[in-house]
């Protein structure tokens, strides 16, 4: 009778948890059995794992041969023990050294023996390195773990070559934050001084926006163009978008180049689709999203439900999945961009094309945003179709890298005056706007004319000190409190 | 709403208002609530359902001025324009007439629930000359329409499209030889096209307090001895200052997003908005519900 123990780990929410492969090859009949709440794709492992080994030039033992997943009371997911199953077998038969069994191994195996990337390599890098042993993966991932630094990522590329133990640590080079992808630039858009004003704003204070106007106006054009005015992604911000990216099978090179996420999900996306869900649980648009920018189109299109689950993630910047076996936690702060039409047909206000909608129906339209998501939104702005003949004319616009240094430059003011604690609202507030009596007589009536509530007035204080700041000015003076307050929540 | 200041009129009867019986297609009955009495020779003021703040404010104010000047005021009860004017006689203190395209004693349009409860109560009337309990339906409006421009002396319109039931109203009008009045708009909106037109058609142009008074003696509703002076009893103020701000001069021109506006004056944004705002706190201008800002009367 012998045994082995190999180190893995599987994903549960964007964290790998340590799991332990235990592998006994006993006497009887032959027989190759899996246990410890496997999936069906952990059972189907058998089947790989044999193939492997035989194209490898290896034999699988002709005996019993027992795998138990431990913990067993946690389910385990996916094809990432293929590669832990297929050593734990190879150690306990002798035909690996043992010392090929000291890394904790993550990965699928091909029939032919070749080693393929899992989803999530990012989070098993993560939790490797913090136990400081090293990882056995696929060569293929390589670059997706290289963001760990600390990490000895061991990389594999057939089952074969561990006859000669674990292979020596691989690295590649980071990428270079610099040289990031350039994103849909400012300059391309023409015209829409106003909604390129709202951007900035939204960029420097970390503001909600809501982009009204007909179809064709360029919404979605201006949406898109956010992400590349915001400050680069931070290492520790990359790391932590890129792990939600890595778990959800998605590309985490352009986030760990600095690169901050845009999602756009349709409106017809489910709940589950929004704010992640599913067994296994996956993450949703709004954590795909971290320290980056969700863009809800055509926002009263979507589901109440939907919109609705979004209230945890706009208030605390994350989300919890609960489920029977158990919770799940994903990140999610990200920077909200919705936009609307005015009605219905789209049309109201339009100066071309009649709006076709009765009276009530424009109501009932924009009432569909209600709740937590009009609460997040602190600056309503209508964009308008734009001449076509404007955007013949060669305009002299500003880059997305200009706006950017003057949205950095805010953000640290901001920064400075805060040491840390956000003046997010009351006192605080009041106390980083500085206002003078003009300005505080101004926001007075503004909240008198405009029937502002106190998240009103909040808003407001808000925004006006986020103009402030892009101004380089200390005090919130009446010129922003004014600017300010057209961009309160249509009532 | 008391069941007992219901009224049943037919032609012939003495409480019938004489002015509609004259008109070609006078109705055989008409239901309601509230004073007979109300149903005297009165101003219309008819508009959009989907009416700007230039409209509800247009209904508003010369409501306001003819109220003062003892004039009642006749309407559909319609969202948008119907309501404004309505309302503003309510709070003027003046007498006005509902006249609905459903049963009297229904509440149609939900949103009238309250003025036409005032009026069913005794402070004007709601009549109609379907059956009680008769539910609104699309062909009961231009008949409806017919019987507004028949009980009164002249026909205000202050917004309406092309085509349009305000549109149909004044032709009803024309036919039962109202006169008809209107408050000219934007020739680059089409929702004040309806206006523009009648008055190419003939109507009387309405842009201040004199024209209405004007065309309230001209259409017998005031005697010319008793013409109040404007700008004193009327209490309607000019109906837009003079200026030569930019801005403001661009917004009351017509309505238009602050992102055009920049684009336009070809000034920054930010100062636009700080710009639009300070006009907006004086109440020279409002934002439109489709986030536009335009003209709007002093508050």
């Amino acid at each position: 009778m012998t045994q082995a123990v190999v180190a893995s780990s599987t994903i549960v929410g964007v964290d790998a948890i340590a799991v332990e492969v235990q592998v006994d090859v006993s006497a009887g009949l032959p027989a190759f059995t899996i246990v410890g709440l496997g999936d069906a794709a952990v059972l189907e492992a058998r089947d790989r794992v044999r193939a492997a080994m035989r194209a490898s030039g290896y034999d699988f033992p002709n005996a019993r041969v027992t795998v138990n997943l431990a913990p067993a009371p946690v389910r385990k997911h996916g094809t990432g023990f293929d590669l832990p199953i297929a050593l734990g077998v190879l150690v306990a038969t002798g035909q690996v050294p043992r010392s090929a069994g000291d890394a904790i191994a993550v990965g699928e195996l091909a029939l032919d023996g070749g080693v393929r990337p899992v989803p999530g390599l990012l989070a098993h890098a993560i939790a490797a390195d913090r136990t400081g042993r090293p990882l056995l993966l696929s060569a293929n991932a390589l670059p997706t773990v290289s963001a760990v630094a600390g990490l000895s990522a061991r990389p594999l590329t057939t089952l074969s070559a561990l006859r000669q133990g674990l292979p020596d640590p691989g690295h590649t080079a980071l990428a270079d934050v610099n040289a990031r992808a350039d994103g849909p630039d400012l300059s391309e858009v023409h015209g829409q001084p106003a909604a390129k004003r709202a951007l900035e704003i939204a960029a420097a204070g970390g503001l909600g926006v809501l982009f009204l106007g007909p179809p064709g106006a360029g919404k979605t054009m201006l949406a898109r163009r956010l992400p590349g005015i915001l400050p680069p992604l931070t290492p520790a911000e990359a790391i932590e978008s890129a792990v939600v990216h890595s778990v959800a099978g998605l590309d985490v090179e352009p986030l760990l180049a600095g690169e901050r996420p845009f999602r756009a999900p349709h409106h017809t996306a489910s709940t589950a689709g929004l704010v992640g869900g599913g067994s296994p649980p996956r993450p949703g648009e709004a954590s795909l999203a971290h320290n980056g920018v969700l863009f809800l189109d055509e926002v009263p299109e979507f589901s109440p439900a939907a919109l609705q689950a979004l209230r945890q993630p706009l208030e605390d910047g994350y989300l919890t999945l609960v489920r029977a076996e158990g919770r799940v936690r994903y990140p999610a702060r990200f920077a909200l961009v919705a936009a609307m039409n005015p009605c219905p047909c789209g049309f109201l206000g339009d100066l071309v094309r009649s709006c076709t909608c009765p009276p009530a129906a424009v109501d009932r339209y924009s009432a569909r945003i209600g709740g937590p998501l009009m609460d997040r939104i602190d600056m309503t702005l209508r964009v308008d179709r734009i001449d076509p003949g404007s955007l013949l004319r060669p305009g002299q616009e500003e880059s997305s890298q200009v706006v950017r240094e003057r949205v950095c430059l805010a953000r640290e003011r901001a920064r400075e005056r805060e040491c840390g604690a956000p003046a997010a609202a009351g006192a605080a507030l009041l106390r980083a706007c500085a206002l003078d009596a003009v300005a505080r007589r101004a926001v007075e009536r503004a909240a008198r004319v405009h029937r502002l509530s106190g998240r009103g007035v909040t808003r407001l204080l808000r925004v006006a000190r986020t103009i402030a700041d892009l101004g380089r000015v200390d005090r919130v003076s009446e010129e922003h409190v004014l600017e300010a307050s057209c961009y309160r929540a249509l009532s | 709403m008391s069941p007992d200041n219901h009224f049943v009129l037919r032609p012939g009867d003495g409480a019938y208002p004489p002015q509609l019986e004259l008109t070609p297609r006078p109705p055989r009955v008409l239901y309601g609530f509230g004073d007979p009495a109300a149903l005297r020779p009165g101003l219309a003021i008819i508009g959009s359902r989907k009416a700007t703040p230039y409209g509800l404010d247009c209904a508003a104010a010369f409501a306001r001025c003819a109220t003062e000047a003892g004039v009642s005021i006749i309407s559909g009860a319609a969202m948008g324009c119907d309501l404004a004017a309505h309302r503003a006689t309510l709070e003027a203190g003046g007498t006005t007439v509902a006249v609905l395209g459903c049963g009297a004693d229904i509440d149609y349009p939900a949103r009238a629930r309250e003025t036409l409860a005032v009026l069913r109560a005794g402070r004007g009337a709601v009549v109609s000359e379907f059956e009680w309990g008769m539910p609104p339906a699309r062909g009961h409006f231009p008949a409806r329409n017919r019987i507004i421009a028949g009980l009164a002396s002249a026909v205000l319109v202050v917004e309406a499209a092309l085509p349009s039931g305000t549109f149909s109203t004044a032709d009803h009008a024309l036919e039962a030889g109202r006169d008809v009045l209107a408050v000219p708009g934007s020739v680059f909106f089409h929702g004040s096209a309806g206006c523009n037109r009648l008055i190419r058609q003939g109507a009387a142009p309405i842009c201040c307090v004199e024209d209405l008074l004007d065309s309230l003696a001209g259409a017998g509703l005031i005697a010319p001895s008793q013409r109040p002076a404007a700008g004193s009893a009327t209490g309607v103020t000019p109906l837009a200052p003079e200026s030569s701000d930019p801005v403001l001069r661009a917004l009351l021109a017509h309505p238009t997003s602050p992102g055009a506006l920049a684009t336009a004056l070809d000034v920054d944004a930010g100062a636009i908005m700080c710009a639009i705002a300070r006009l907006e706190a004086d109440g020279l201008v409002a934002r439109y519900p489709d986030g536009r800002y335009g003209p709007c009367s002093p508050r």
